[in-house]
């Protein structure tokens, strides 16, 4: 078992759920400030980011759901208009996505030993480094 | 250059200011920041925060190494030190001169910290420095200041210090949340 308390999984949780919909809001702003030529290729890359993003909140709300908690949400976020190119953009969602890997893999080794907990954490592992990958390729010049 | 614009030109943000100085407290404590770290520290989102380290990074302030642990460069270490130093005797002014709670001038001295000047700075440093000489003075004289006061008693036009109408009236004036800028 894991040496957490319930009451800290849920406090973990909360964070990861805070930086999933964190990301999905920047997501969904930076794949409207894409301008350029490049804005036909980057944007659906950005969108779909933006959808499985706020998927992957949802799933987290239903873990905290699970624990008997209601979900704590704490965001303070303010983003500027200003417009970026396709490079810039995924620069910029290559930040996002290596923030939610560290934080999948920090979550980690804190949950260590709650089998369902680090199941689901292993495959968010997966899944983020893959978007990690996918967008260094991407960015490769 | 008008004076409000400053503001904005300001070397960095209390924001910035924040971050730069969780890293300082933590490679000071653990020997090593990294994302996750600073994020717990300012209870805000490691996104946020790597956000937040690019113009940083950018700006030489910061360097991150192969294991993701971030540290100071120089330049980012000197303007810690002068923040703190700033906070400091922010501080000291606020609470051993003007008599404020400890608490508030916690606050106050942390919003003014990255915005004074360093040569004001270096005049509140002179300041402090000649109360320090003379001690039981300044006890005095302190606390001479603290029994009288003084107030222009409704009387803005005989007071050396009210202009057209009282200072202090103006301070107490409630401010609507609706009207802030």
């Amino acid at each position: 078992m894991s040496t957490l308390s319930n009451d800290e999984l849920i406090q973990e949780l909360n964070r990861l759920f805070a930086e999933e919909v964190e990301a999905a809001l920047r997501y969904l702003h930076l794949s409207n400030a894409v301008r350029g030529l490049e804005h036909v290729l980057v944007e659906p890359v950005l969108k779909k980011a933006f959808r499985e993003t706020l998927e992957h909140a949802e799933v987290i709300a239903r873990k905290i759901r699970a624990l008997g908690a209601v979900p704590q949400l704490n965001v303070n976020l303010a983003l500027d208009p200003v417009p970026v190119d396709g490079k810039q953009a995924l620069e910029m969602a290559l930040t996002f996505e290596e923030a939610a890997l560290e934080a999948y893999q920090d979550c980690f080794r804190r949950v260590e030993g709650d089998i369902a907990l680090e199941e689901f954490i292993r495959s968010q592992i997966v899944v983020e480094s893959e978007h990690v990958a996918e967008l260094k390729h991407l960015l490769v010049e | 250059m008008e004076t409000w614009k400053e503001f904005d030109q300001n070397v960095i943000t209390h924001s910035a200011a924040h971050h730069l100085m969780a890293i300082d407290d933590l490679v000071g404590r653990l020997g090593y920041a990294r994302v996750s770290d600073i994020a717990r520290r300012l209870n805000i989102t490691r996104g946020s925060v790597s956000i937040s380290l690019q113009p940083l990074k950018k700006a030489g302030l910061v360097q991150q190494d192969e294991n993701r642990h971030l540290r100071l460069t120089a330049a980012g270490q000197a303007l810690v030190d002068a923040i703190k130093t700033k906070r400091h005797l922010m501080q000291r002014l606020l609470t051993e001169v003007l008599g404020v709670a400890p608490a508030q001038a916690e606050i106050d001295a942390c919003k003014l910290e990255h915005l004074v000047s360093n040569e004001t700075a270096q005049r509140l440093l002179s300041f402090l420095r000649f109360l320090d000489g003379d001690p039981a003075r300044v006890r005095e004289l302190v606390s001479a200041w603290r029994a009288a006061d003084p107030t222009c008693a409704g009387e803005p036009a005989a007071c050396p210090s009210c202009e057209t109408e009282c200072l202090a009236a103006r301070l107490e004036r409630p401010v609507s949340q609706g009207n802030r800028p």
